[in-house]
């Protein structure tokens, strides 16, 4: 059983005077323990298609299954229980409370799980040490920097062992040295038996991913090795990105490649 | 990082909340919520604490009006009392009349020593019965005039029939009233103010402009009633009143009813009257028998208009403080929509927000409510302290001030904390 099955999912946005198609039917199967990149250029519908797989929004019609469960049409609070339940999300600005010190911030998922405050602390240190910030537990937001913030934010969507991690443009807001150190958690942690999907539109970080998909116009034109779709989504974006790619490859393979 | 202790996500794992971590979440999202309230309300101290005084002077105000007027209420019950429960009062005149009734008692025959002997012979319940009648008049003694004195004429009943009591000397005797005598008893007012350390008693005084009275006895301070002094007061007999003064404003019989008996005897006492006065079955009464419980449903719908206006200016005071509570906590949801998107992105119910937004309205109101019932409080105290008026703080009134106040917050946060619920997750987080 595949942990995400899309099947012919439509998005159409109603603005009233008229409707504009964001998916236009799209099928996708993603099996445990895979680390896909979702690339497009802004508009090719994939904001919205990671919406509805971290069921934020239901598709206009089409089934989503996720871990076998037929998601498409749940109430308001039984997406709120299957996103506490199932999905992890990290996201491009972080999105830590602010007044919330990092422990606080990681245990904010438990709490609307039910955990009780003893268990709930063991398992918020216990992920905030997977990130390496055991010594950052008490800072709040303002007192860290971006790369923690995004760890916080990481353990955050850890703890709660969800079936899927859901990364929405996660180094977008980093330097890139610092992006890059979040890119290698996020391989570790797919090493260890994470599910990961990462929504980007940086090539390089789609080329390091085993699979991606590749969307333009809200449907699916290229699905296979996260290489092989970068390079031509790289293509499709012109000499210029074409280029940037290259040189990144040639950098890339002075490093160790994931 | 360590190997080992990476969560792995398990293939079978029971994918639901149950029983007891339901209750688990209802008191972490609870604890929670209130910190948060808690939080927000130190970020912004100012804007709370305008709302919560605002909605802490609407209380005070409620509270206040409520306590100064079940003061007024207990003081007229405490003057009443002085009038005596049992007592009935046979007059032309019919207590608590407005305006335009005027003519028709003005035109009443005045009660008469006829009257008060038909009581006296043909009444059987009363146990005393005393005629009195009243003058304003000065009074001389040793070169010193005092103005305004209430200078009566009654019987030696008159004790029985008022409750007035006799400090030393004694009290007119019926032999005063039959001869006629220049005996009379002083109120404490007139003691102090011709007699100070001095024997009063065989002192001559001139009352009014030509009567001469001997002193015989003094009365106990009786204190005000119903902002009148009762103390300047001189007593004579009747008979020798009439001598002075004439009888022109009539008499007020005053009756005391066997206890548990007021009734019957008021029945009497208007049955003997009607007799005396010979009315017939289809004729009004023409005198009234004024009993102290009909002053007070008279007092009692003066002061439910003062409760029902007092309370509707604490209500209109409690929904201005109101829009300040949904004020601050619109603001409160407009600052911190993307944190409610990411709460809901974590697994925040609709409902975890609503509470959320809830508990810090209702932690303003309550907080106002607090500071309402001590300044509302201390307001009553003030009053009780520099005024004649027993203002005391009634228990159901804080409790009600309290209760209020937490169903106010909630009234008044139902809305922003509504919106609040029902935003979208999405268009939550992506808020700018």
């Amino acid at each position: 059983m595949a942990l995400i099955e899309l099947e012919k999912i439509v998005k159409t946005y109603d603005l009233g005077h008229q409707k504009v198609p964001a998916l236009r039917s799209i099928d996708v199967r993603i099996e445990r323990n895979e680390f896909v990149a979702v690339v497009g250029q802004s508009g090719s519908g994939k904001s919205t298609l990671m919406n509805i797989v971290g069921c934020l929004d239901v598709p206009t019609s089409g089934r989503y299954r996720l871990s076998g469960r037929d998601v498409s049409d749940l109430s308001d609070d039984e997406l709120a229980d299957v996103r506490n339940l199932e999905i992890g999300f990290v996201f491009q600005s972080f999105q830590l409370l602010p007044r919330a010190t990092a422990l606080e911030n990681v245990e904010l998922p438990l709490i609307y799980r039910g955990v009780s405050r003893k268990e709930r602390r063991e398992q918020a240190e216990h992920a905030l040490d997977l990130v390496q910030l055991s010594d950052r537990m008490t800072h709040r937001p303002a007192e860290l920097s971006g790369g923690q913030r995004q760890r916080v934010a990481i353990a955050r969507a850890l703890v709660t062992q969800p079936s899927l991690l859901l990364a929405d443009e996660p180094t977008g807001n980093l330097d890139s040295k610092t992006g890059e150190e979040i890119v290698w958690l996020f391989h570790e942690l797919h090493e260890k038996g994470n599910t990961i999907v990462l929504v980007t539109h940086e090539p390089k970080l789609a080329a390091r991913c085993p699979r991606a998909v590749r969307l333009v116009d809200g449907m699916v034109v290229a699905d296979g090795k996260g290489r092989d779709v970068a390079l031509a989504n790289a293509e499709a974006l012109g000499a210029e990105t074409l280029a940037a790619f290259h040189a990144a490859q040639a950098a890339q393979g002075r490093q160790r490649v994931p | 990082m360590s190997e080992s202790a990476l969560p792995l996500p398990l293939e079978a794992r029971p994918r639901q909340i149950g029983f007891r971590r339901k209750t688990a979440r209802v008191f972490g999202e609870l604890r929670e919520a209130v910190a948060q309230a808690a939080y927000a309300l130190r970020a912004h101290r100012l804007r709370a604490t305008l709302t919560i005084s605002g909605i802490g002077l609407g209380i005070a105000m409620l509270i206040g009006i409520l306590t100064v007027l079940s003061g007024f209420q207990v003081s007229f019950l405490r003057q009443l009392n002085t009038l005596g429960p049992n007592t009935l009062f046979v007059h032309k005149w019919k207590w608590g009349v407005n305006g335009n009734d005027w003519w028709k008692y003005k035109n009443r025959p005045h009660v008469t020593q006829l009257d008060w002997r038909a009581l006296e012979a043909n009444a059987n319940l009363p146990e005393a019965i005393a005629p009195i009648v009243s003058n304003d008049a000065s009074v001389t003694y040793g070169g010193k005039e005092l103005k305004h004195v209430d200078v009566r004429g009654s019987t030696s009943k008159y004790l029985e029939a008022t409750g007035w009591q006799i400090r030393r000397g004694r009290f007119l005797t019926d032999l005063d009233h039959e001869l006629g005598t220049d005996a009379c008893v002083i109120g404490a007012d007139l003691e102090e103010a011709f007699f100070k350390g001095q024997e009063p008693l065989g002192q001559r005084l001139k009352v009014g402009p030509s009567t001469r009275c001997t002193i015989v006895g003094t009365f106990v301070r009786k204190g005000n009633a119903f902002g009148q002094p009762q103390d300047l007061r001189v007593l004579i007999p009747l008979s020798a009143f009439t001598r002075s003064f004439g009888l022109k404003r009539g008499l007020v019989l005053s009756v005391v009813a066997p206890a548990g008996k007021v009734t019957q005897t008021e029945d009497e006492v208007i049955s003997v009257m009607r007799n005396a006065r010979r009315l017939r079955p289809d004729q009004e009464d023409n005198f009234s028998v004024n009993r102290q419980d009909k002053l007070l449903q008279g007092f009692n719908q003066m002061t439910l208009a003062l409760n029902v206006v007092g309370v509707l200016i604490g209500i209109i005071t409690a929904i201005v403080g109101g829009i300040g509570i949904m004020n601050i906590l619109l603001v409160s949801v407009k600052e911190r929509t993307r944190e409610i998107g990411v709460r809901r992105a974590l697994g925040a119910r609709r409902t975890t927000i609503l509470l959320q937004f809830l508990c810090e309205a209702v932690m303003v109101s309550v907080m106002g409510g607090f500071v309402g019932v001590a300044l509302g409080a201390g307001a009553g105290k003030l009053v009780d302290v520099l005024t004649p008026f027993p203002a005391s703080v009634d228990p159901k009134v804080v409790i009600g001030g309290c209760l209020g106040s937490i169903l106010l917050g909630a009234i008044f946060g139902i809305w922003p904390a509504l919106s609040a619920a029902f935003l979208h997750p999405i268009e939550a987080l992506r808020y700018e």
